[in-house]
């Protein structure tokens, strides 16, 4: 990709600002907080921007890092399907972002506009940000348009797919449907955010109508052929809620709330009381506008030791927004890549080569109040690429597994943020 | 149970509290010392340099290596069984299992933070007289004898091993275990875990 000219950097700048509903303000502004020595700006808070910026710091405290994150606060996707049972409220995976302070990142609580990597700056409302490498974990964003419907009814149609105010709102519709009530929800093609995510979603629903709506049923429409992940595990707890009816090769192409009715490809319609559309993804907003999505124009490929964009020098993409590697979009490798990629940045600026590490998945899925089961990959690096040594299931769900997990999401909690 | 759980729910959507994740980081926390850089890929779980502050989770700071290696093995070749540990256990393999447990042996020593019930752990000690001989008076082990330490390694950890040996479940049939497994069996589930607390409460 030929390096952006100014007038594209900030027409860039525009359209972002503008999706963002910011309105476009395109003016020329200099550089904030011009840079003394070594910087790294981090785009992106979450699971691996935030265990980024971290973990830079960690590894070499001589180095600037400027985080850009526009939400105040940290909200945990893992293990918010158990607000929508009720089982844990959203305040238990909410987290303040001062740890970060404390190892002297410098946190702005806004978007990046616009990345220029040519002039190795990034652009915020008032100005813009010099950085010596860049470190992009923007998410996933969602395809609304593949779903007809979708983009003029977000206040109806909840995807709860990023944890915060649409999850509160999507258990407050569960709480409120009459007993007898239909829920449906679907789930999407890969590539997508946390593969098990919407099967332990299926079975949080389906065990909170057991207990709470005992004459309402769950419909999982799914596009897939079979549930994509930890399948015969699913299937499995699936048998334990006689509530729940999985649909394999339903994939919702339209909803109406109107009606309250999903429409599939196949043309079945499927009337609902309360709906969750889990929508089709691609990388956040700024790595489709800086250009650092790949052909499909969804995901970024990069290197598999570095984590550098495979289009831009200088800018590494980490976490859900990558696509490549045979790992799946889960919080723990969100984890080890921003880890991963911390370092590799760091020896880059000493002058030093980036060491082969490979990156770790753990993946534990609750299928009622109190059973977990998981899944665990191990990797290794070889000739430059991350390959899959072995993967492990559980053999079943279990009170102890819920244990495990308990344990690492209070763990890799700490490893991101304290 | 409707309304129990309605309420909860309420307060789940109502209560969007922040909480402040607190943990072993020291502001001045720095990640340093040969292999690192692999050694960080456990944190996830065992938390940062190896101080676990989970219940069922080892602190992994301060262990010695010849223990580190030992349970690697141990993992990998399936004599302890664990879903997450054995593909682990083959990556750190791969890595270098010397350069992780050198790591972490070079470490100080970390106390699990999760707090022992003083009234179990003051029972576990009345009752521990036959652990001290091969673990020590505080718990500290013996490596020419190879016996690990248990001082400060969280309850909920060193509870679920007592049970798998007393099932026999830990390295099956392993003649050097077989005394431990035969005291493991005098002691009832609950006393093992005030042994686990007394343990856990040691520095």
């Amino acid at each position: 990709m030929a390096t952006l000219t100014r007038r594209q950097f900030l027409g860039q700048a525009g359209a972002v600002a503008a999706a963002a509903g910011l309105g476009a303000c395109a003016t020329t502004a200099g550089d904030i907080g011009p840079k003394s020595g070594r910087r790294v700006v981090v785009v992106g808070g979450g699971w691996a921007g935030a265990t980024a910026a971290k973990y830079v710091r960690l590894i070499d405290p001589s180095i600037e890092v400027v985080l850009l994150e526009p939400n105040p606060r940290f909200v945990s996707c893992p293990f918010s399907n158990l607000v929508l049972s009720g089982v844990r409220g959203l305040g238990s995976l909410t987290f303040r972002y001062d740890g970060l302070r404390n190892h002297g990142v410098t946190l702005r609580h806004e978007p990046a506009l616009a990345i220029d990597p040519a002039a190795r700056r990034v652009r915020v409302e008032a100005g813009s940000i010099e950085y010596d490498r860049l470190i992009v974990a923007p998410g996933v964003d969602f395809q609304l348009e593949q779903v007809q419907g979708m983009a003029e009814h977000q206040d109806k149609v909840m995807h709860a797919w990023k944890a915060g105010p649409q999850t509160v709102q999507l258990a407050r519709e569960l709480q409120a449907m009459a007993d007898g009530g239909v829920v449906v929800m679907s789930v999407p093609l890969p590539a997508y955010r946390c593969p098990p995510g919407p099967y332990e979603r299926a079975c949080q629903i389906a065990w909170y109508l057991k207990q709470a709506k005992p004459r309402s049923k769950l419909i999982v429409l799914d596009s897939n052929p079979n549930v994509i992940s930890k399948t015969g595990l699913f299937r499995a707890a699936f048998r334990m809620y006689p509530n729940l009816e999985y649909r394999p090769s339903s994939k919702v192409v339209k909803v109406d709330p109107g009606v309250r009715e999903v429409t599939t490809e196949l043309g079945e319609r499927v009337k609902y009381d309360v709906v969750n559309v889990i929508p089709p993804q691609r990388a956040g907003a700024i790595a489709v506008q800086a250009d650092l999505v790949g052909a499909d124009r969804r995901w970024c490929e990069v290197d598999h030791v570095t984590y550098e964009s495979a289009k831009h020098k200088g800018v590494h993409v980490v976490g859900d927004a990558t696509i490549g590697l045979p790992v799946p979009k889960s919080g723990t490798i969100a984890n080890s890549m921003g880890k991963i990629c911390a370092n590799a940045v760091v020896q880059l600026l000493n002058g030093r080569p980036a060491p082969p590490v490979p990156p770790v998945n753990t993946c534990y899925s609750w299928v009622s109040d109190s059973e977990v089961m998981a899944v665990v990959n191990a990797y290794k690096i070889e000739n430059g690429k991350v390959v899959q040594v072995e993967q492990k299931l559980t053999p079943g769900h279990s009170a102890l597994y819920a244990q495990h997990a308990v344990g690492w999401a209070d763990s890799i909690w700490a490893d991101i943020l304290a | 149970m409707t309304r129990r759980i309605g309420r909860r729910l309420i307060a789940a959507a109502a209560l969007v509290l922040a909480t402040a994740v607190t943990g072993a980081t020291a502001s001045a926390a720095e990640l340093k010392g040969p292999g690192y850089e692999k050694a960080m890929l456990c944190s996830a779980c065992h938390g940062f340099n190896g101080a676990s502050r989970s219940d069922a989770v080892p602190v992994l700071a301060g262990m010695p290596a010849w223990y580190f290696k030992k349970a690697m093995e141990d993992y990998a070749a399936g004599r302890r069984v664990s879903p997450e540990m054995e593909p682990f256990s083959k990556e750190v393999r791969l890595l270098g299992v010397d350069a992780l447990a050198n790591f972490f042996a070079a470490l100080t020593r970390e106390a699990s933070p999760v707090r022992a019930d003083r009234a179990a752990a003051e029972r576990g000690r009345a009752g521990s007289a036959k652990c001290a001989v091969c673990h020590g008076p505080e718990g500290l082990g013996d490596a020419a004898k190879r016996v690990p330490p248990l001082a400060g390694q969280p309850p909920g950890y060193l509870r679920n091993q007592m049970l798998l040996f007393k099932a026999d479940k830990r390295s099956p049939g392993d003649p050097a275990l077989k005394q431990l497994k035969a005291v493991m069996q005098e002691f009832s589930e609950a006393q093992l875990a005030d042994l686990a607390q007394y343990y856990s409460s040691l520095r």
